[in-house]
């Protein structure tokens, strides 16, 4: 028996929207409230960008293409990096390894033992989409806290959008990907199953939307950050889950897979542009951090950020020969 | 971000493991570094790491230097002429070379540089561009550089002085040192040029001319690079015609090559409304090995280009905290290529001080007391009594007719110190209560007069290396 589609577009748009917003919330608090250190030279860049924007698109091609055990241990690896150095602000290393072991072990635990009962799914997903929040969250603090601007995330939201069109209508890796991820430890995607249907969202998606929820946060203070919000509600989350009763997405495998960045990409840009029309070029971070009340500072804690090797510089000095 | 990371990993492994620094990486590194402080107002909390070195760990200090003097041997013995024969009389092989072996290669000294300049350039880096010592200590001694260090020291330069925030783009630096020492005005305005900072070099002109330039409120300079016996006839001038802080814009003085006396140095931060003077050691025969002197008036060597060594002046080991010592630099390679030295005595003396006691800003590189002066030029009054030229400068500088610069000459005459100075020197304070000043300071001193006129006959000054213009004629300034 199949799910009739509105029924399967309404579930789609409550994981979405929970998703999207609560991700995008929580890394806006974390942004108000932490700071995580960074290097002593370097800030985002447009290069940046595309330096990030080629990994994306090779990445997926590298998890098809890696055995089993090896796309979970890089898996794992991605996830130990993200909340080790997006949470080290806030624990101590006891608690935090603890915390990250339990997390990720729970994961492949769950995965590995209790995808027999519908009930078994529900509590994998409620526990993964934990995993992937907090991951999302650490992520884009430690991008928007090193300099990225609301640019540079709305062009990479503009490069997404063609590249998940492209990536999903064209060549299908994305649902190659979909089917390889499902009901194995680490899937990076937040979800939920309802009797046989399962919803998700990407790792990816959330990521862009706490990107540019933060980054328009940094740039325009509280009327960015509605911005964004709306803008992530209306074309991140409704849209994309809506999409379905208009458009058919369904592949040869039955499964609905819609490209959320198509939605929001073009979204997001034109949200910018607005923006930068409407209030003027956007704030640096050091203007952001004059904004704040001494007691809105976020307290700056040590994040033992593993630093490339140093230079050693020699000072300039005015060297009058003798 | 990434980029960044990149271009410091590619940094770090060029000086792990001793190759050529490129100097465009380093370039786009300070660039970076601009980026960053546009972005965020200051760098990251590790900038300690990247402005000192990581190398506050005694254990990887020693093992720094040990891997840099090796390779740097290694080079030498292969490229250098005089090296390579130093090398094999000694009997010394670079591969095996220990720390603790290093006595048994002589010193090298500013003669052996003049006797056989050619025999110490290395043929794999074609000089490009000379550079003369001024001769203020002796006849010059005449250094090429080639082309790699020319760009690779302004940008290392450039990026220390960025996160240090002793350059910002939005500053204007004044040069009033010699036009001739090509190499530290190349370094000026090379620094200048890759942070974006206006440089303005007006050399050793009459310093009416030169104060002129920097009591322009509107284009004046934010920073001056001199010496500080240019910078006591500044301090002169200034005061004569009753100029003060709310004329200039200086934000920062930056002077090296002299003694500069704490009475001086109080006077022009009163004068020129700047917080500090900062003092550092720079030595063309040594670059880029550097030092500065942090806010408690320790000299810091840069211990990330070179070894520096403190030998003891009259046993020439390793000199013991408190005991006067000469400083005696190594400049690695690669940051030394084209004509380099190995254990250059600088003549220069200190006193170590032990390193557990440090509690400044760059507690985590060794240091010393401030200069004192030429060894060469230590009046030793009797046995274990010696008088720096410091110790005479002070003195002078401080006397309350403010005769900046100070000019003097000394000698040790049966256990005193026959002192000449100008007559302005004490003009309305008396000969006996300059005695007496001199005798508060632990100097016990015959003291003579000559006419104001031959005071720059006297000691020479890098100050005296006027250089004319159309505009006024040279004037002596100071007593």
């Amino acid at each position: 028996m199949t799910t009739p589609i509105l029924t399967l577009s309404l579930f789609e748009l409550c994981v979405a929207m929970i998703g999207a917003l609560a991700t995008s919330l929580c890394a806006l608090t974390y942004f108000r409230r932490v700071r995580i250190e960074r290097p002593a030279i370097g800030t985002f860049n447009g290069r940046d960008i595309g330096i990030l924007f080629v990994f994306l698109v090779t990445l997926p091609t590298l998890y098809l293409l890696l055995p089993r055990w090896a796309l979970t241990g890089f898996l794992a690896l991605t996830f130990l990096a993200s909340l080790s150095i997006g949470f080290r602000p806030l624990f101590s290393p006891g608690p935090l390894w603890l915390g990250i072991g339990v997390l990720l072990g729970a994961n492949i635990w769950i995965a590995r033992t209790m995808l027999g009962t519908v009930a078994g799914w529900q509590l994998f997903w409620a526990e993964n989409s934990v995993v992937v929040l907090l991951g999302a969250v650490a992520v884009a603090n430690l991008y928007v806290q090193g300099g990225m601007k609301l640019r540079h995330v709305a062009w990479f939201a503009l490069l997404l959008a063609g590249y998940d069109l492209a990536f999903t209508a064209v060549v299908p890796v994305t649902n190659d990907l979909a089917q390889e991820f499902l009901g194995f430890p680490l899937d990076p995607s937040m979800g939920m199953r309802m009797g046989f249907d399962n919803a998700s969202i990407g790792l990816g998606d959330l990521l862009v939307y706490a990107l540019f929820t933060v980054a328009a946060y940094k740039a325009y203070g509280r009327v960015g950050a509605s911005t964004a919000l709306g803008l992530v509600a209306v074309f991140g989350a409704a849209l994309p889950a809506l999409a379905p009763l208009l458009i058919n997405f369904v592949d040869a495998r039955t499964d609905v897979l819609v490209p959320a960045q198509t939605w929001f990409g073009p979204a997001a840009f034109l949200g910018y542009r607005w923006l930068r029309h409407r209030y003027g070029r956007e704030r640096t971070t050091q203007e952001f951090l004059a904004t704040l009340a001494p007691q809105q500072m976020p307290a700056a804690v040590p994040a033992h950020v593993v630093a490339a090797p140093a230079p050693q510089p020699a000072p300039l000095e005015p060297t009058v020969s003798r | 971000m990434f980029e960044t990371g990149i271009r410091q990993l590619r940094m770090a492994f060029g000086m792990a493991w001793g190759y050529r620094v490129n100097p465009r990486n380093v370039e786009r590194l300070v660039e970076d570094a601009l980026a960053t402080l546009a972005e965020f107002g200051e760098p990251g909390a590790d900038v300690g790491q990247l402005t000192e070195g990581p190398l506050s760990d005694p254990e990887a200090r020693r093992h720094f230097a040990a891997t840099g003097m090796r390779r740097t041997a290694r080079r030498l013995a292969a490229r250098s002429p005089f090296y390579a024969r130093r090398f094999a009389a000694a009997d010394v092989h670079p591969d095996r070379l220990d720390p603790a072996d290093l006595a048994s290669i002589p010193v090298t000294i500013k003669r052996d540089l003049i006797r056989e300049p050619r025999a110490f350039l290395c043929p794999d880096a074609p000089p490009h561009l000379a550079t003369r010592t001024t001769g203020t200590t002796g006849r010059p001694a005449e250094i090429w550089m080639s082309r790699y260090e020319m760009s690779l020291w302004p940008a290392l330069g450039a990026l220390g002085g960025v996160l240090r925030d002793d350059l910002r783009p939005d500053d204007v630096m004044q040069v009033n040192i010699s036009s001739r020492a090509t190499a530290a005005v190349h370094l000026d305005v090379a620094g200048c040029r890759l942070v974006g900072v206006g440089c303005r070099v007006i050399g050793m002109i009459p310093p009416d001319e030169a104060l002129d330039a920097l009591a322009d409120t509107d284009g004046g300079a934010t920073l001056l690079s001199t010496s500080p016996s240019y910078l006591g006839e500044l301090e002169t001038a200034a005061r004569r015609r009753g100029l003060g802080p709310a004329d200039f814009r200086l934000r920062r003085i930056d002077v090296g090559g002299e003694i500069l006396s704490p009475s001086l140095a109080a006077a022009a931060r009163e004068t020129f409304g700047v917080p500090r003077v900062a003092d550092s050691f720079g030595m063309t025969e040594v670059l880029p090995v550097s030092g500065r002197t942090c806010s408690q008036g320790h000299l810091h060597h840069d211990i990330n280009l070179g070894l520096v060594e403190y030998l003891d002046l009259d046993t020439g080991a390793p000199a013991a905290p408190g005991a006067l010592a000469t400083v005696v630099i190594t400049p690695f390679y690669p940051y030394r290529d084209c004509m380099p030295v190995f254990r250059y005595d600088t003549r220069d003396m200190v006193r170590r001080l032990p390193d557990d006691d440090l509690t400044c800003e760059v507690s985590g590189l060794p240091a010393t007391g401030p200069i004192l002066g030429k060894a060469d030029h230590l009046l030793r009054t009797g046995p274990g009594r010696a008088v720096t030229p410091r110790e005479l400068i002070e003195a002078v500088e401080s006397l309350p007719t403010r005769p900046w610069p100070a000019r003097f000459r000394a000698t040790a005459e049966d256990g005193r110190v026959r002192l000449t100075v100008p007559e302005a020197a004490i003009d309305g304070f008396g000969h006996a209560a300059a005695l007496r000043h001199f005798a508060e300071r632990g100097l016990d001193v015959d003291l003579s007069l000559v006419p104001d006129e031959e005071a720059a006959a006297l000691r020479p000054l890098r100050c005296d290396l006027r250089e004319t213009t159309f505009v006024a004629r040279p004037a002596l300034i100071g007593a």
